[in-house]
């Protein structure tokens, strides 16, 4: 006799997913799938496409990491076409995603998973979410919100628009950058980088009280896996370029590479459960669970370029050791770039060499195209081959979350057999999706229903619905 | 003469929910006095929050699905305004409603200090590329002529149109 547990929609992750849960006769969890319900058909919709329109079409994979779709694509063709884009341009890009990145953790951490830390867990579904927060903490929600808005201007300012920017290019920038602009952007960084040093102490007290709170969270979230990450030079974090590096389940170096020769080390496999793929990292012939994200690039990493950052990367490491394999500490590494994400703001932005040309010329030639940029929810890779007319022949994206997808079966599997057996109903959805939105998955590829969707969660044993819990719509 | 902020909501992609964008090319084509504003959001969440100044008057248009027959043009005071249930499910899962409690705690200066929707009821908002209803599209006029008389004013056409 087996049960099925089926959790459907997780709430509170971009984009929409259902868990399964496939119990043996004792109630023990046998097998977890997290599922992908959407088809992300970009790999096809992109082949005949003229290819120096990539940048603008991949930046609508998504809404949530579209800059990281926009530079990695501009990437790709600026290693296809051969060229070396002018130091101006890349500094610019570089900026222009310090925006995004402000953008999307500051998102993750003050909207998405703001109502945890203010409330912690087990709440009231109806006032644990933006509206509840904005009541008891006015100052961390106004401050919050605040960061988000300037990381989009800043992502607007450079990138045309605050979500799907459109001015990468094949070659660097569409445009050079005005005086008045520069003044901008210097404003917006600086008036970022306060804002999170007056938000940073709070919010990780928040974290760390939520984690002191619920001391399982700790113990049981630990799946030993190998993680992968890039580095720039002195092996610093470094989000819009570096090689990539992997480390073990122990922390030691396995390896370092191009973004270029992922297919050497990354497989892809098709599963019948869920529309994204998983993926293994291949080394010397076995096949590793690997994830990626911002706990996997603070397990990769030996330190950060910018001083507050790096003062806080040292105190997360030294509480949290190398590497961390909990899933849940994974908000506080967040905050930690979020910082690093400030700071690096300020410094281009005050660069003076962000003004003057910013493209050379990239005509478009027969080759193969392949570029990664760390999106903010881990390693994103893109491989082009496009024709001797500029037409893309084939793509190939490999992107965060399907590289988690293994990591995050398995922490479902150990957490659900955590839950006390006779806990309550909504306990057990929301433990479950707190599982699951640790990892921040972003499924954002296709679709987006707006508002809340219900939960409809059934257990059954022998074929027989033995407890069904519901909630929202179904109820 | 009192402030006004008008935002236009919507989805030029998907059907009927593309009405707020076409409603806003339409106003953005008159020359409108300084205390009226025209803005066009993609969604009326948390980006409202940071186009509020404290106007004594909020106009939301969208498309809606009130139950009312499709083309029907309907208007709203704040306390009428549907509410989203419960925790939003994405980051997109925050609405007008929301958004403006959110500022009434955080910015409470920046406050609206009435909000009015006009909507237009819609017939489909789940078909991508399909463009609006025929009773949607027609009913574009009326919409126009209620924003126009809730802002209090008369706009000028910016282009002659023979």
């Amino acid at each position: 006799m087996t049960t099925t547990i089926k959790i459907d929609p997780v709430t509170r992750i971009e984009g929409h997913a259902r868990v399964l849960l496939d119990c043996d006769e004792n109630g023990q969890v046998d097998e977890a799938h997290f599922c992908v319900n959407e088809l992300r058909g970009f790999e096809r919709i992109l082949l005949g496409m003229e290819a120096h329109t990539l940048p603008q079409v991949t930046a609508r994979i998504c809404g949530v990491c579209p800059t990281a779709h926009h530079l990695v694509a501009a990437k790709a063709l600026d290693n296809c076409t051969g060229v070396e884009i002018p130091e101006a341009a890349r500094l610019l890009r570089e900026l222009m995603y310090m925006g995004h990145v402000i953008h999307s953790h500051a998102l993750s951490l003050f909207v998405l998973a703001g109502p945890d830390l203010v409330f912690g867990l087990g709440g009231d579904a109806a006032t644990q979410n933006i509206v509840g927060m904005a009541e008891k903490e006015p100052e961390l929600t106004q401050k919050g919100l605040r960061l988000r808005t300037l990381g989009q201007k800043i992502n607007e300012v450079i990138g045309g628009r605050g979500i799907h920017p459109v001015t990468a290019v094949a070659g660097g920038l569409s445009f050079t950058i005005s005086d008045g602009q520069c003044k901008r952007l210097q404003e917006l960084s600086t008036e970022a980088l306060s804002l999170i040093q007056d938000l940073f102490g709070q919010t990780r007290d928040l974290l760390l009280g939520l984690f002191d709170d619920n001391p399982a969270l700790l113990r049981q979230l630990n799946i030993p896996t190998w993680y992968m990450g890039s580095v720039n030079n002195n092996g610093g974090l470094s989000f819009y370029d570096g090689i990539l590096r992997v480390v073990d389940e122990k922390g030691a170096l396995q390896r370092e590479f191009p973004a270029s020769d992922y297919d050497k080390y990354i497989v892809e496999r098709t599963v019948s459960y869920s529309y994204a793929k998983e993926v293994y990292f291949d080394h010397q012939g076995s096949e590793h669970m690997y994830r990626v994200s911002t706990l996997a690039r603070f397990n990769v990493i030996d330190g950060i370029d910018t001083p507050l950052a790096h003062r806080e990367f040292e105190v997360f490491r030294e509480r949290f050791g190398r590497p961390c394999h909990n899933a849940v500490v994974q908000m506080y590494a967040k905050l930690v770039e979020l910082m690093y994400a400030c700071e690096n703001a300020v410094v281009l932005s005050q660069s003076s060499k962000i003004k003057g040309p910013t493209r050379v010329p990239a005509p478009m030639k027969a080759g193969r195209g392949v570029a990664h940029i760390e999106a903010p929810r881990g390693t994103l890779i893109h491989d082009y081959e496009i024709d001797d007319k500029g037409i893309v022949r084939a793509a190939n994206m490999i992107i965060a979350t399907q590289q988690n997808t293994a990591a995050i079966n398995a922490s479902i599997k150990q957490g659900a057999n955590a839950l006390p057996a006779n806990e309550s109903g909504e306990k057990i959805l929301n433990g479950i999706e707190f599982i699951v939105r640790c990892y921040d998955p972003c499924l954002a590829c296709s679709t987006h229903a707006i508002g809340r969707m219900g939960l409809d969660v059934e257990m059954r044993q022998g074929g027989e619905v033995r407890k069904r819990i519901v909630r929202g719509k179904y109820a | 003469m009192r402030t006004v902020l008008v935002v236009c909501i919507g989805n030029q992609l998907v059907a009927d929910d593309g009405v707020g964008q076409v409603i806003f090319q339409e106003l953005a084509g008159y020359k409108w006095p300084e205390t009226v504003r025209v803005k066009f959001l993609g969604l009326g969440g948390i980006d409202l929050i940071e186009e509020l100044q404290g106007e004594d008057l909020l106009v939301v248009v969208d498309g809606v699905q009130l139950g009312f027959p499709a083309g029907s043009v309907v208007e709203l005071c704040w306390a009428d305004l549907p509410a989203t249930q419960g925790r939003p499910v994405s980051g997109h899962g925050l609405g007008v409603r929301e958004a403006i409690e959110v500022t009434r705690k955080i910015y409470p200066e920046r406050c609206p200090k009435e909000v009015m929707l006009v909507g237009v009821e819609g017939r489909c908002f789940d078909q991508l590329g399909k463009g609006l209803s025929l009773e949607v599209a027609e009913a574009i006029p009326e919409a126009l002529g209620r924003i126009v008389s809730l802002a209090g004013c008369k706009p000028r056409p910016l282009f002659r149109t023979c």
